[in-house]
């Protein structure tokens, strides 16, 4: 992986994405320190405060409060928690089951293979938004569910593209010549297939962390996701929904703060394919 | 009168700042209705003199300096308007590879009507009839049928007559052909080259022959240019060129192709390689200096300039009288198999292969069929055959990446048709491969230490010390410095590669080594290079071996007897001398018609299309 190193730090796109992401990361990790107040006390005098910025804004509050009280910024903070969570189990439990069985599929083809694939088609002609509402009336609410939820329905993204990749990759000569000089089938997926694959893996990860935290919100925003006593940027927009014509302001900062974890996870990803992509890079060489 | 006269050409590429002579003092004249044959190994800058013509250099390359006449005009200084209504109508192209030559979204027939009406052929109906009538030239049957089709419906031979069929559409007065047959099989290619050759003396069109192979230009051209390192070496009239080479480099390159006729003889092999562009500035002397086998302490001094030698043959060389004594080294002496039991033993072997062509259906397709022989200890045995005939089906077999359908395969009195565990293991220690193609062969991500010695991997044996000295050993053994062991596979040229394929397949010691095509696409001296490791490594290792080959002067070279594939069936089968001196079978025939003989002034007669018909025919009466 080290001659990899230097190209894929040179690329603005990969620069940008992992700022924003490093970010929202140190804001999850750090949310009581930083957070000026407690997200979850209520100040019912000074309720639907407007930003400091705009006339009748509280310095106490930057970024206002809501309907009950409660402090914006520090609810936006501890929200990253829930979705960065989110965003590095989901994916990672996604990519675990779907290339997993990408690489039997890929690796083996034939009957297993065309098993993998049905299954993978039936999986994906479910609307993925009403299969993971239904998952969570099924499960019940709680982070551990909102995960799961999202495994169970994003892992075919992940078998479908990672087969055919492995498909091309198993073709190759090498990889018959390892199984000459007497490589294990598991040996031979783990030396000669996995490393060539893992660009393309790591480009779908990031992608899948973006696509969690939109999952989430969705979820948190019908009141499917985690109780109530933790702050979801998803819940806090469904909160002050009620609310724009008073106070639009509250309404855009979850917004705002679910659009650029998104933006960041996207340009991570798309930097990444474009810089480990050894078809795209070529391409660009010519 | 002259249809193309270079002088004094010269192109330049920016390389890393720098600017680097590509092409240097090109002179030449080809005159109306004749055929010159640029030669030369890859990196003999002989494409570049066809992309200069077209005026497509790669992006940073430009000529830079002298003139191209072409009918009067100068092609380098004309406007881009003038060049545009010349190239496709009075300078006609033949691309190398037929299938990317054509649009695959387009039928035949659109993508003909289409340059007919670029050159202003009439009515739609007249570009149809006049359509059948050139695809009828190039000896194409069913022309109106073939109008509906798409190119990837037609192979690859048929593709470059439709091809040809265009480029003499609009009788052009000069075509160039880059390396028209390289990507097509043997039999096809003399087909191929008679046909341009036919065409260019019925319209009398001047034609450059882009070739790697001497032989088939010295057969064809009127006259050669040898090209070293972007400069000619050697210039004159074809036959001259062949039979009284005065440069070293053509009498290298002759030596290091294998003869079809006569005695065997050793095959002279060039050491290193051509240098590279960046380094063409760092060689004072003669280009050809650091690898001549005749150089003197002159030839480093200054650069030679073209001599006359005999009647319009110059050659840059100051030694030219000294090029005669190179002579091809002594056959290697290899001894002959060992009799008794048989190393291999293979019995009816069939393949059927099953594809899928709907939901619920499928068809079947027997890719091999019946295919039977026996192979010894310290032998060499050729397969030959066009693709498609089954020969790597077989090679895939043995090596048990193919499960055989039907017929058993008894490796040193072990029968391992049934694929079992220990069935593979034996097979593992036996038979090891050497794949055709280098550059999918060895993991882009592995060092070569790491893939000569993955056989210890996969029985988890030694250190990482241990296992760069084991491929230090091997390494020095196929002819590799040591420090390769270090290095990726991306940072070593095509024979290295193979060489580290090669090597690869040698670590378990296997007493049969299975080689598919392992040195098509290679140069000739690199060739020469690995065939003499071949017969090398036979007498130190005393192996066997089964070479799959469309090239019958490499099976004529190395091997003892050879199989004749033809689709899926072995037709005839013999000692290689015996086979090759009189053929029983029509397809034989029809395959050694298709080689250039070695003797230019002989009359070359590949009789392919009633060859192959009467192969077919000879098939059917036997099933």
């Amino acid at each position: 992986m080290m001659q990899f190193l230097p190209p894929w730090m040179r690329s603005g796109r990969v620069i940008t994405g992992l700022v924003i992401v490093a970010i929202i990361a140190i804001c999850a990790l750090f949310a009581p320190q930083i957070a000026p107040q407690d997200p979850n006390e209520q100040d019912l005098v000074a309720t639907l405060l407007p930003p400091v910025w705009v006339s009748g804004g509280d310095a106490a509050h930057i970024l206002g409060t809501d309907s009950l009280g409660r402090d914006i910024l520090s609810r936006l903070i501890y929200g990253a928690r829930v979705a960065m969570l989110v965003a590095f189990f989901a994916s990672l439990g996604a990519m675990l089951l779907g290339s997993v069985l990408a690489y039997i599929a890929g690796y083996f083809g034939g009957r297993i293979d065309s098993i993998i694939s049905r299954a993978v088609d039936v999986w994906m002609s479910f609307p993925p938004v009403v299969l993971s509402l239904i998952l969570m009336v099924g499960l019940g609410v709680g982070l551990r569910n909102v995960i799961l939820a999202i495994i169970v329905v994003d892992w075919t993204r992940f078998c479908r593209v990672l087969r055919s990749e492995v498909m091309v990759v198993a073709r190759r000569d090498y990889v018959a010549a390892a199984r000459l000089v007497g490589f294990s089938h598991w040996r031979t997926i783990t030396r000669e297939i996995v490393p060539a694959t893992l660009p393309l893996l790591i480009t779908l990860v990031s992608l899948e962390m973006g696509i969690a935290v939109i999952v989430e919100a969705i979820l948190s925003f019908v009141g499917m996701s985690v109780s109530a006593q933790t702050p979801a940027w998803g819940q806090m927009i469904a909160d002050t929904r009620q609310f724009i014509y008073d106070n639009p302001w509250n309404l855009l900062f979850p917004i705002l703060a679910v659009f650029f974890a998104v933006f960041g996870f996207n340009m991570l990803g798309d930097g990444l394919r474009r810089t480990l992509d050894v078809r795209v890079t070529a391409t660009q060489r010519v | 009168m002259d249809m193309l006269i270079a002088k004094d050409l010269a192109v330049s590429a920016a390389l890393g700042g720098r600017t680097v002579p590509v092409i240097q003092e090109l002179n030449f004249s080809l005159p109306q209705g004749k055929i010159l044959g640029l030669v030369g190994e890859s990196g003999a800058g002989k494409s570049m003199i066809g992309r200069t013509i077209a005026q497509l250099l790669p992006s940073g390359f430009s000529v830079s300096g002298g003139e191209l006449m072409f009918d009067g005009q100068d092609l380098v200084r004309m406007p881009v308007e003038t060049r545009r209504e010349l190239l496709g109508r009075d300078i006609a192209f033949v691309p190398q590879e037929p299938l990317s030559g054509l649009n695959p979204v387009l039928t035949i027939g659109q993508q003909i009507d289409e340059h007919l009406a670029r050159l202003n052929v009439g009515s739609r109906r007249e570009r149809r009839e006049r359509a059948l009538a050139m695809l009828n030239a190039v000896h194409l049957p069913h022309g109106a049928e073939l109008l509906g089709k798409y190119p990837h419906q037609l192979s690859g031979g048929m593709c470059q007559r439709v091809l040809i069929a265009m480029a003499f559409a609009s009788k052009p007065k000069l075509l160039v052909a880059d390396e028209p047959t390289t990507a097509l099989d043997v039999t096809i290619q003399a087909r191929i080259v008679q046909l341009i050759a036919e065409m260019q003396q019925n319209e009398g069109t001047s034609v450059i022959f882009i070739t790697h192979d001497l032989r088939l230009a010295a057969q064809i051209c009127d006259q050669i240019m040898v090209l070293y390192a972007g400069r000619p070496v050697e210039y004159g009239p074809a036959r001259d060129i062949f039979a009284r080479p005065s440069h070293p480099y053509t009498r290298c390159l002759q030596l290091a192709n294998p003869s079809m006729s006569g005695a065997r003889r050793g095959l002279y092999a060039l050491p290193e390689r051509m240098p590279g562009l960046s380094a063409l500035s760092g060689i004072n002397g003669c280009l050809f200096a650091p690898r001549c086998p005749n150089v003197a302490e002159a030839c480093t001094q200054r650069k030679p300039s073209l001599v006359e030698t005999s009647a319009d043959h110059v050659a840059a060389c100051i030694r030219t009288e000294t090029t005669a004594q190179i002579a091809a080294p002594a056959l290697a002496e290899v001894g002959a198999p060992d009799a008794g039991t048989p190393l291999l033993k293979v019995e009816g072997l069939t393949k059927t292969f099953r594809s899928d062509t709907g939901f619920f259906r499928h068809s079947l397709f027997t890719a091999v069929q019946g295919v039977s022989f026996t192979l010894h200890q310290n032998e060499f045995i050729g397969i030959v055959g066009e693709s498609g005939s089954g020969k790597s089906t077989v090679a895939r077999m043995l090596c048990g990446l193919e499960r055989p359908s039907t017929g058993s395969l008894v490796i040193d009195g072990v029968d391992v048709t049934d694929g079992s565990k220990a069935a593979q293991a034996h097979q593992r220690a036996h038979v090891q491969m050497v794949f055709q193609d280098p550059q999918s062969a060895l993991n882009p991500r592995r060092k070569v230490a790491s893939i000569v010695t993955q056989a210890m991997e996969a029985v988890g044996e030694g250190t990482w010390a241990e296992r760069v000295a084991r491929a230090e050993t091997l390494l020095s053994e196929i002819g590799l410095p040591p420090d390769a062991a270090t290095r990726f596979p991306t940072q070593l040229s095509g024979g290295q590669k193979q060489r580290v394929n090669i090597a690869r397949a040698l670590c378990v010691a296997p007493n049969i080594l299975v080689a598919d095509e392992i040195v098509s696409g290679l140069d000739v001296s690199v060739q020469a290079q690995l065939l003499n490791l071949l017969l090398r490594l036979r007498r130190e290792r005393h192996f066997s071996m089964l070479l799959i080959s469309h090239d019958l002067s490499v099976v004529r070279y190395l091997c003892d007897r050879v199989l004749v594939m033809y689709r899926g069936e072995v037709v005839e089968s013999g000692p290689t001398a015996e086979v090759f001196a009189a053929p029983q079978h029509p397809y034989t025939r029809t395959l050694l018609a298709a080689v250039p003989p070695d003797d230019p002034s002989a009359v070359w007669t590949p009789q392919p299309t009633e060859g192959e018909k009467a192969a077919r025919t000879a098939m059917e009466a036997n099933a």
